[in-house]
């Protein structure tokens, strides 16, 4: 079966471009291609992909709130974050909010298709700066624990220790023969980091609702 | 609440003497004979009230030894021994009842000197007691240095009744000043070693003089029989004891007032000198006259003392102030009221009836009352003082806290400066490598497809190339703890899918330390173009299969090394010319050297440049 994908990008030249790489692959499908935040809530509705091509800076809205309504309304949607440059603050937002990919505006149409193909298989990429970051994050949530932050957004110990070597600038297949493990098995974990981090970030929200009396 | 007791004692003293059995007669007979038993009933006795001074003031010879008789009724025989109380009897004497002596009092002899300070309670034998009229004779010898013969109103009476006066005045004449002595000589240690050890503090130090010669002369009061050798010494003392606390007194005020006068303090200091030295000089037979003259001299400076102090609560105003010329004030009063019962009893009978008999001395007890109120004075003082010095510690600490938080804001502002500069400086090369490379490759570029002298494949490369050199900066800049480890880490990330794209497998090993320390954004920047143009060549001309990247760091020394197999030595000289000079430049820019090696095998890029050095 086809992955399909849905691409949300309010650059034209851009869109025709993802929409060729996606259309050039035999493995993936097209559902979509629209401009804006609210079109893509419609679509998704209306043909849920199983990725999302994303670009954050939309017209109508933050790229982000996309983000957070696929991951409450379409959860088993894959969503992949297109970014200009290794903006490591943008994609953590994106991450938080619940992308589990991300990708290089400029990169050539091979990269886009075999990008999808990873993520959809359950591979996400990673680089040591965001890797940096996402421990910074967890890190504050492990010095001072909660009880309202959902128990599965700590990190295990193996998943800590992958991120600490990548973001030492390990390559994945040095990381995989330190942990013993294969570069896939990498990726996928850091796939599940992602994830880790979103529920992390939403638990961080919940906690902080709390505390101001909202919930 | 001295003067309550001192009025209290009195009244005890009147109740004593209307006690219904007891008898206190008004009158006696008084006869001027220096026998040592009683002259004959038909001398030539005078009528006398007591008290009795003899010969009245004014009179010009002094007063030889006594006799006084009184008659005195026992209404009946009493189951209790009585006794005869005599408040004073400063010259010692005798007592007769009814023809048979039962009492003396040592007098003066050639070997001693007395003045009996105490009172006297002599019980009458009940065998010599007659029902109705007895006699009483008492042989009073003149008080030394006392011009007049004083004899008191005698009571005679139950020894039970009597004794409760007896006790009373005891404590007063007696007691009272061997407590004196003993409080100022353990007051004046404590202050005076106080002052020994602060000699700063002269008001204490003129207190603990006050106090040590207040004691040397109330010891008047507590010795009572002096050796005949030793008198005129102990005059001597006394007199010097008694200038020395006017004079201490003086200066006490003075510099309590806040008075510094070194000329006055010298003089008065010059004055106490004289008296004792003055009495050396002139013996025994000259005291009356130092004393009428010198110590008359003291009265001024007394009254200087009041005025300093007046002067001082006016100046003031404040009630702590006011409590030393009040209790001088309250010792003047007494010295007033010692004056008139000494000299002029009879006004003092007028204005206090039957208390002027008792001759209760109230100098003693003010002066024990003013030093008693310089010492609460002076603990105020060193209390406030402590205080002070608390608070002025404590103000102290609050302003070096102050001074240390200053510091420290100063000194982080340093800092913040310092990195500010640092990073300005940075700024501007960063700045300079992106106009250098980016500008002038768009600006090439521009100009070039201007001319038509561009193939599209031309231009996208000229463009990859730009938006790599733009990933470049931002990789260099991106890590905000400068680790080159993750700025190479996510260069070679993003390589890799170029590389792969490219048919080369590649593998890259970072090998630093943790504790390694950062490396300034400029300077990754070189690094990473280094790698960037190693990597392109790879790419571009090697043809090569797989590429191998190393970065270590050893003896202060960064090592980049960058290895392929691919064409190496088969490649056109040419080709690699521009890169590789361009490659060398940064290295020296970095203080290293860049090693090009290339064999059949492939080619390796070898970068060494120091860790330390690359900051500059």
């Amino acid at each position: 079966m086809k992955i399909r994908v849905l691409i949300v990008e309010d650059e034209p030249e851009f869109m025709r471009r993802f929409s060729n790489a996606v259309l050039a692959d035999p493995e993936l499908s097209l559902t979509g291609a629209v401009s804006t935040g609210a079109a893509a809530m419609a679509l998704l509705g209306a043909q849920p992909p199983d990725v999302l091509l994303l670009d954050l800076g939309l017209p109508d809205m933050d790229g982000t709130e996309v983000i957070r309504y696929v991951a409450l309304h379409h959860s088993a949607c894959d969503v992949l974050v297109v970014t200009m440059f290794g903006d490591d603050r943008h994609v953590i937002a994106a991450l938080e909010a619940g992308a589990t990919g991300y990708l290089l505006k400029d990169a050539g149409a091979d990269r886009i298709a075999t990008s999808i193909h990873e993520l959809h298989a359950g591979g996400s990429p990673i680089s040591p700066g965001i890797a940096r970051r996402i421990l910074a994050r967890m890190r504050t949530a492990t010095t001072q624990p909660r009880d309202e932050s959902p128990r599965d957004a700590v990190l295990t110990p193996r998943e800590t220790e992958l991120l600490r070597l990548t973001a030492k600038g390990l390559s994945f297949d040095a990381i995989g023969q330190l942990l013993e493990i294969s570069p896939h098995t990498v990726v996928a974990h850091v796939k599940k980091i992602y994830r880790k981090l979103a529920v992390h970030s939403r638990g961080e929200a919940v906690y902080e609702a709390n505390q101001m009396g909202l919930l | 609440m001295l003067v309550a007791l001192i009025i209290g004692g009195a009244t005890d003293a009147r109740s004593a003497d209307q006690a219904n059995e007891s008898a206190s007669p008004q009158h006696a007979l008084r006869l001027g004979a220096s026998g040592l038993t009683p002259p004959a009933p038909d001398a030539p006795w005078q009528s006398v009230t007591l008290p009795s001074v003899a010969p009245q003031l004014g009179a010009a010879a002094p007063q030889g030894p006594t006799w006084f008789r009184i008659d005195f009724k026992r209404e009946s025989a009493s189951p209790r021994p009585w006794a005869v109380y005599l408040p004073y009897l400063y010259g010692g004497g005798q007592v007769w009842l009814n023809g048979q002596q039962v009492a003396s009092v040592p007098e003066s002899t050639d070997q001693l000197r007395v003045r009996w300070e105490r009172a006297h309670l002599l019980p009458l034998p009940d065998n010599l007691l007659r029902d109705g009229d007895n006699e009483l004779m008492v042989r009073a010898a003149p008080a030394l240095g006392e011009h007049s013969l004083r004899f008191p109103r005698v009571d005679i009476g139950p020894v039970v009744t009597l004794s409760e006066a007896n006790d009373r005045r005891q404590f007063w004449v007696r007691t009272a000043p061997q407590l004196t002595v003993l409080a100022c000589l353990i007051v004046s240690a404590f202050v005076l070693f106080i002052w020994w050890r602060r000699p700063g503090e002269v008001l204490y130090g003129l207190f603990g003089l006050a106090t040590v010669f207040w004691g040397i002369r109330t010891l008047t009061f507590v010795i009572e029989v002096v050796p005949v050798e030793r008198w005129q010494l102990w005059r001597l003392v006394y007199l010097a004891a008694t200038g020395g606390f006017v004079v201490v007194m003086a200066l006490f005020a003075m510099r309590f007032a806040g008075l510094r006068h070194r000329g006055l303090e010298r003089a008065l200091a010059a004055y106490w000198l004289i008296g004792p030295v003055w009495l050396l000089l002139a013996g025994s037979a000259g005291e009356p006259l130092v004393n009428r003259i010198w110590s008359g001299g003291l009265i001024p400076i007394g009254i200087g003392i009041i005025a300093v102090s007046f002067w001082a609560v006016w100046r003031e105003r404040r009630w702590a102030s006011a409590v030393m010329p009040a209790v001088l004030t309250l010792a003047t009063l007494a010295g007033v009221h010692d004056y008139l019962i000494s000299w002029d009893a009879g006004l003092m009978e007028r204005v206090l009836p039957g208390w002027a008999g008792h001759r209760l001395f109230m100098l003693h007890h003010g002066a024990n009352l003013m030093l008693l109120t310089m010492g609460v004075l002076l603990s105020l003082r060193f209390t406030r003082a402590l205080t002070s010095l608390e608070q002025l510690n404590e103000s102290l600490e609050s302003r070096v806290a102050d001074r240390e938080r200053s510091l420290s804001a100063n000194y982080l502002r340093l800092a913040a400066l310092e990195r500010q500069n640092a990073a300005a400086e940075e700024r501007q090369l960063i700045m300079r490598e992106i106009h250098d490379g980016l500008g002038s490759k768009l600006f090439t570029s521009l100009s070039r497809v201007e001319r038509g002298d561009m193939s599209h494949l031309q231009i996208e490369e000229s463009l990859r190339a730009c938006i790599a050199d733009m990933r470049l900066a931002l990789d260099a800049l991106a890590p905000e703890d400068h680790d080159l480890r993750t700025a190479l880490g996510d260069f070679l990330f993003r390589w890799q899918g170029e590389l792969e794209a490219a048919g080369v497998r590649a593998a890259w090993t970072i090998d630093m330390p943790d504790e390694a320390p950062g490396v300034p954004p400029h300077t990754t920047l070189q690094i990473l173009r280094i790698a960037q143009e190693a990597l392109t060549n790879v790419v571009k001309h090697a043809r090569a299969r797989q590429v191998e990247l190393r970065l270590q760091r050893a003896n202060g020394l960064l090592r980049l090394e960058i290895q392929d197999d691919g064409l190496g030595a088969g490649l056109a000289p040419g080709a690699q010319g521009r890169g590789i000079v361009n490659m060398r430049a940064r290295a020296e820019r970095l203080g290293g050297t860049l090693e090009l090696r290339q064999d059949a095998h492939g080619t390796c890029v070898v970068l060494s440049a120091p860790l330390a050095s690359s900051a500059a």
